[in-house]
C-alpha cells in the first residue's frame, strides 16, 4: 500500500512534467522535495516512465552534489567551509554540532532522522561568516552557542509538535 | 541521383577534394594523413571528448577538435605544428595521471624484455603483467605516436577494486580513460542502455544503474563494449592473458539462422576470441553474447573428441580411423533400408548435409533423415517449415509501418533482428509485443500483452480484425507489417494454433514474417534435402509460380518406436526419442553425458576447424571459413561420411576437397550457383495420406516438456561454456 502511494505521487511529478526526458533534472528535484532523496526504486520508476535507461538516470543523480541516494533528516544543516568561514571558525562549529547530535565518522545523519549535518564549499555569504543553513533559512556570523540554541529550539517544537499530534489521535 | 559536390580543403599543405558533411578527422582519414584520437570510433557519432585529435584552421579561433568539426568548402587545416604537437603531449599527459603507466614510461621496458623467458616447463612469464591488453592498447600506440616518453605529472591511482563477478569478462576502471565508447555503443549503437557515467570529477566511474553487477542491470553481453574499449579495462576472461592474436578469419556464425559474420582471433593455431565486423551488411557488427563470447570456450573444450572409439565390455577405448570406418561401413553395408535411421543435425554445412543425404538415399537407400526439428516440431513440422521457408529479409523492419512480435526476446540471441526493432520502435513505428514472460522489446514497445499462449490466437484473430480491406473494397497499397516469431511460441506445445493464425495474416493480410528459429543451416537441410519426402534442391524457387513439395507427416511417417538395427547421428546427441538399436554410431566434436551409450564414437571437425556454407534465415548463403587445423584427429562430417561410403561401395560418394562437393552440390541444385542472389524458396505443404496417422504416436514425449535451451550440434551451450550457464540461470528466474 505503502508503494503504491509513493508511486503515485511520482507520478503526479513525472506528467507535471510532460514525460519529458530532458525534464529529468526538475523531475528529480521535485522527488527529492517529496521525499528528502531519491529512492532506488523510485530512480527505476521514473526510468522507466519516461523511456530512459535506468543508468542515465542514475548517472544524472550521482552526478549533482544536490542530489542524494541516502535518506536525509527532516532539518538539513549545511555548514559553510568556503575560505570565509573557514578562517572564522566554522569548523569548529561543524565540532560543536556533530557532538551535539551524536554524528561524526561518516554518520551525517541522526538515528531519529531528524537532522543532517553536512558541510557545503561556499554559500556565496561571505560577508555572513561562519555561515550555516538549515532547509531554506540562512543564518549569519554564527557562534556555537548560537548554533546549539537554534538546535534546541529545532528539538523543543518537534517534540511539541509529536505530542500535540499523539494528543489528537 | 545527382553526384555529390566534392568540397577542396587543405590539410599540411595537401589539396584534396572531400565529400560535404564528413569532419575534418574524416576527411585527414580518407587522405591517409593521421590524426591522433581515442574516443572516436566508427560508427559510433563524433564526441569531442578526449581533446586529442585538436587541429589549426585558419579563420577559427583557438584548437578546434578535428573529429567534432565539419569541413567547409577552401578550408585550410595544420594537423601537425610544434604548437599542436606540444598542446597534444599536454592533454596525453593529463589523460595518463589517471591511468596506471608502466606500460608506458618504464625505463627498463626495453631491456625487461630478454629477460622474460623462464626454464620452468609451466607458462610462466616474468616481467609486469597488469594489464592484459599489452601490445594491442591504442594507448600505447596513441602514445608513441605522439612520442610521449616521460609524464611529469604523478600518476593517480585510483585504486578501484576489479569487477569479476560478471560473466564473459572483467573490468579494471583503474585503466579506464573515460572515453566513453563504451557508454555509447551501449546506448546508441546496441541501443541497450546499461552502462553510464556515474559520479563527477575524479570519483567519475563507468558502471549501471544502482551499481548493480552487469547481469542484474538487463546486460545483454553482447560485447561491444569490450570490443571498443582503447585500453585494458574491459577484457574476455578467457582470453584477456593471451597477448596479441597472429590471425584473424572472417567467418560466419553458426548458432543461428541469422548468419552474422565473425572475426575470429587466432593465437597458436587456436580461436582465441571474436570479434564483429562493423562494416559486415547482414549483421552490421551487432552480435549477440553467444556468438561474441560462447566460441573459443566451445570449440577448445576438454570434452572435445580427439579419436575414434569403440565401446567394448572394458569401456571405451581408443582406435584408429581405419579400424572405425570398418567398422561402421561393417555394420551398414548391405543392410536393409528399413533397419537404419540417420540423424542429421541442422547446423551442419550445407556440404555435410548434401553427402549426408546422398549417403542415406544413394547408398543406403532410405528416405528417413531424421532431424531434431522434427521431434522439436512434432505434428506441426509442416507448418513450421512453411513459415520458416517463407521468412522475409531482416531488412523488411526498416521499412515497416507495424511490426508485432510474438514469443520474441532479443537478450541473448537475434541481436540484430531485436536492434532493428527497437531502432524502428524509437523512430515512431507502432511495435506490439505478444509474449508470455517479459520480452526486452516491451519497454520500447506501444502496445505489450502478456498472456499464456492459449489466449494468442483469439488475440491475433483480434490484431487481424483490426485490419483494414478483408479482401473487399478499394485495392490496398502494399502493406509493410511485420510480425517476428520467436522461441516462446516456435516451443510451446500449444503452438499449432498460433502458426496457424501467423500463416492466415501472412497470406490473407500480406504480413511479412521472420521466424526465430535455432535451427541453423535449416534452410540448407531443406535444399540439400537433408528431410523426408523433400528431393534435393526442390524447394529453391527458381523464379517461377511453380508449387513446393507435398510431405507426409515426418514424425508419424518416421515411426520412431520401431527398433532399428543402426542409428547413426551426425552432429547430434542421442534424445530421448530415439528408436531402440542395436549398433548406435556417434558422430559429434564433443563427448556426450547421456545414457544411451553410443557404440562406436567418430570426432568431427568444428566450424571453426572446416570450410564451407550454410544459408541463413534470409536465403542468403554464406562462408564458413577455416581458421584453425582440426581439433586431434578429427575430421569435417562429409568427410567421414565420405570414407565410410567409400568402404561400403568403392567409388561411392568419393570427395577429396569440398570444392569437389561444391561443384556437384551446384550441378545437382541449380538454382544455388548463383551466390550472390538471395534465395527464395517454395512453399511446403502437407500431404494428407488416406490411411491417417500409421506411425505411432510417441508415448511419452519428454523432450517438450523439457525447457528450450540453446544448443550447438546437440549440446546445451550452458554445459560446455561457463558464463552461458549464468545466463541460463538468470534467464529461468525471469
Amino acid at each position: 500500500m505503502e508503494t503504491m502511494r509513493k508511486f503515485e505521487r511520482v507520478c503526479e511529478i513525472v506528467d507535471r512534467n510532460g514525460r519529458n526526458p530532458s525534464r529529468l533534472i526538475p523531475i528529480l528535484q521535485a522527488v527529492q522535495a517529496e521525499y528528502r532523496y531519491l529512492p532506488e526504486e523510485i530512480l527505476t520508476f521514473v526510468a522507466t516512465s519516461l523511456g530512459i535507461p535506468p543508468a542515465r538516470v542514475f548517472g544524472v543523480a550521482t552526478f549533482y552534489s544536490l542530489f542524494t541516494l541516502k535518506p536525509k533528516g527532516k532539518y538539513l544543516i549545511r555548514i559553510c567551509n568556503g575560505t570565509a568561514c573557514h578562517v572564522k571558525g566554522s569548523m569548529g562549529l561543524y565540532k560543536t554540532l556533530s557532538d551535539k547530535l551524536n554524528l561524526g565518522d561518516g554518520r551525517e545523519t541522526s538515528d531519529d532522522m531528524l537532522f543532517t549535518l553536512e558541510t557545503v564549499n561556499c554559500l556565496g555569504a561571505c560577508g555572513l561568516a561562519p555561515a550555516m543553513v538549515i532547509n531554506e533559512e540562512v543564518f549569519g556570523q554564527v557562534t556555537s552557542q548560537r548554533a546549539a540554541a537554534i538546535i534546541d529550539e529545532i528539538i523543543t517544537r518537534e517534540a511539541q509538535y509529536e505530542s500535540d499530534s499523539s494528543r489528537i489521535e | 541521383m545527382t553526384k555529390e559536390k566534392k568540397l577542396s580543403i587543405t590539410i599540411d599543405n595537401r589539396k584534396v577534394a572531400v565529400k560535404p558533411n564528413i569532419t575534418i578527422l574524416q576527411a585527414a582519414r580518407e587522405h591517409n594523413i593521421y590524426i591522433p584520437s581515442l574516443c572516436t570510433l566508427e560508427p559510433l557519432p563524433s564526441y569531442g571528448a578526449c581533446r586529442l585529435c585538436i587541429v589549426e584552421v585558419d579563420g577559427l579561433r583557438g584548437f578546434p577538435t578535428s573529429c567534432t568539426t565539419p569541413v567547409d568548402d577552401g578550408m585550410v587545416v595544420r594537423t601537425d605544428t610544434a604548437e599542436i604537437r606540444t598542446l597534444r603531449q599536454e592533454v596525453l599527459k593529463l589523460l595518463l595521471s589517471e591511468h596506471p603507466a608502466s606500460c608506458l614510461f618504464c625505463t627498463e621496458h626495453d631491456e625487461c624484455k630478454d629477460y622474460q623467458g623462464t626454464i620452468r616447463k609451466v607458462g610462466v612469464t616474468t616481467g609486469c603483467r597488469y594489464c592484459p591488453n599489452d601490445s594491442l592498447c591504442e594507448l600505447q600506440t596513441i602514445t608513441e605516436k605522439i612520442g610521449l616518453t616521460e609524464t611529469s605529472y604523478p600518476v593517480y591511482y585510483r585504486g578501484f577494486p576489479v569487477e569479476k563477478s560478471d560473466p564473459f569478462y572483467d573490468r579494471d576502471y583503474n585503466l579506464c580513460i573515460l572515453c566513453g565508447r563504451c557508454v555509447r555503443v551501449c546506448n546508441d549503437i546496441r541501443m541497450n542502455g546499461t552502462l553510464s557515467f556515474k559520479e563527477r570529477g575524479k570519483q567519475t566511474t563507468i558502471g549501471a544503474a544502482l551499481d548493480r553487477t552487469h547481469l542484474d542491470a538487463g546486460c545483454e553481453f553482447c560485447g561491444a563494449c569490450v570490443s571498443v574499449c582503447p585500453t585494458g579495462a574491459l577484457s574476455t576472461k578467457v582470453s584477456k592473458w593471451y597477448g596479441k592474436p597472429d590471425g584473424e578469419t572472417k567467418t560466419t556464425c553458426v548458432y543461428c539462422p541469422v548468419g552474422c559474420e565473425l572475426l575470429l582471433q587466432i593465437k597458436n593455431n587456436e580461436t582465441i576470441d571474436v570479434f564483429p565486423n562493423y562494416d559486415s551488411t547482414i549483421d552490421q557488427g551487432l552480435l549477440c553474447v553467444k556468438g561474441r563470447f560462447a566460441i573459443p570456450e566451445y570449440v577448445a573444450s576438454p570434452e572435445r573428441l580427439a579419436t575414434p572409439q569403440r565401446m567394448t565390455p572394458l569401456g571405451y577405448e581408443d582406435i584408429s580411423w581405419d579400424d572405425a570406418i570398418d567398422e561402421a561401413a561393417e555394420k551398414l553395408s548391405g543392410i536393409n533400408p528399413e533397419d537404419v535411421l540417420i540423424v542429421v543435425s541442422p547446423q551442419l554445412t550445407n556440404e555435410d548435409l548434401f553427402v549426408a543425404e546422398r549417403f542415406a538415399r544413394e547408398l543406403i537407400g532410405t528416405d528417413q533423415i531424421m532431424s531434431v526439428l522434427i521431434t522439436d516440431m512434432r505434428e506441426e513440422t509442416v507448418s513450421f517449415l512453411n513459415l520458416a521457408s517463407a521468412s522475409s529479409p531482416f531488412n523488411v523492419i526498416d521499412t515497416a509501418d507495424t511490426i508485432l512480435t510474438i514469443g520474441f526476446d532479443s537478450t541473448y540471441g537475434f541481436t540484430p533482428i531485436g536492434i532493428k526493432i527497437k531502432k524502428a520502435a524509437k523512430a515512431g513505428v507502432n511495435l506490439t509485443t505478444l509474449s508470455v514472460h517479459e520480452s526486452n522489446l516491451d519497454i520500447v514497445s506501444g502496445e505489450t500483452f502478456q498472456m499464456n499462449v492459449t489466449k494468442w490466437p483469439a488475440l491475433l484473430d483480434s490484431i487481424m480484425g483490426k485490419m483494414p480491406g478483408n479482401g473487399k473494397g478499394t485495392k490496398l497499397k502494399p502493406l509493410n507489417k511485420v510480425v517476428v516469431i520467436g522461441a516462446e511460441v516456435i516451443f510451446s506445445p500449444k503452438r499449432g494454433a498460433v502458426f496457424e493464425k501467423i500463416v492466415e495474416m501472412k497470406d490473407r493480410f500480406g504480413w511479412k514474417v521472420i521466424v526465430a528459429h535455432p535451427y541453423t543451416n535449416l534452410m540448407g537441410l531443406l535444399a540439400m534435402g537433408a528431410f523426408p519426402g523433400i528431393k534435393r534442391g526442390e524447394i529453391v524457387s527458381d523464379g517461377t509460380k511453380s508449387t513446393g513439395p507435398a510431405v507426409e507427416d515426418p514424425l508419424s511417417a518416421m515411426d520412431l518406436a520401431r527398433h532399428r538395427k543402426v542409428v547413426y547421428l551426425i552432429g547430434e546427441v542421442p534424445f530421448e526419442n530415439l528408436p531402440e538399436c542395436d549398433f548406435l554410431i556417434y558422430q559429434n566434436a564433443l563427448s556426450v553425458k547421456s545414457t544411451r551409450k553410443p557404440d562406436l564414437v567418430l570426432p568431427s571437425s568444428l566450424f571453426t576447424e572446416l570450410s564451407g556454407t550454410i544459408i541463413s534465415a534470409e536465403g542468403r548463403i554464406l562462408p564458413i571459413r577455416k581458421a584453425t587445423d582440426p581439433y586431434g584427429k578429427s575430421m569435417p562430417d562429409w568427410q567421414i561420411i565420405s570414407k565410410i561410403s567409400e568402404k561400403i561401395k568403392s567409388g561411392a560418394l568419393k570427395y577429396s576437397s569440398i570444392s569437389a562437393i561444391q561443384t556437384d552440390i551446384k550441378k545437382q541444385v541449380k538454382s544455388l550457383s548463383d551466390v550472390k542472389k538471395r534465395l527464395e524458396f517454395r512453399k511446403i505443404s502437407a500431404k494428407t495420406s488416406g490411411k491417417g496417422r500409421t506411425g505411432k504416436r510417441l508415448s511419452d514425449p519428454k523432450s517438450s516438456r523439457k525447457p528450450w535451451e540453446e544448443k550447438y550440434r546437440g549440446i546445451a551451450l550452458k554445459d560446455v561454456v561457463s558464463g552461458m550457464l549464468v545466463i541460463e540461470e538468470r534467464r529461468r528466474h525471469e
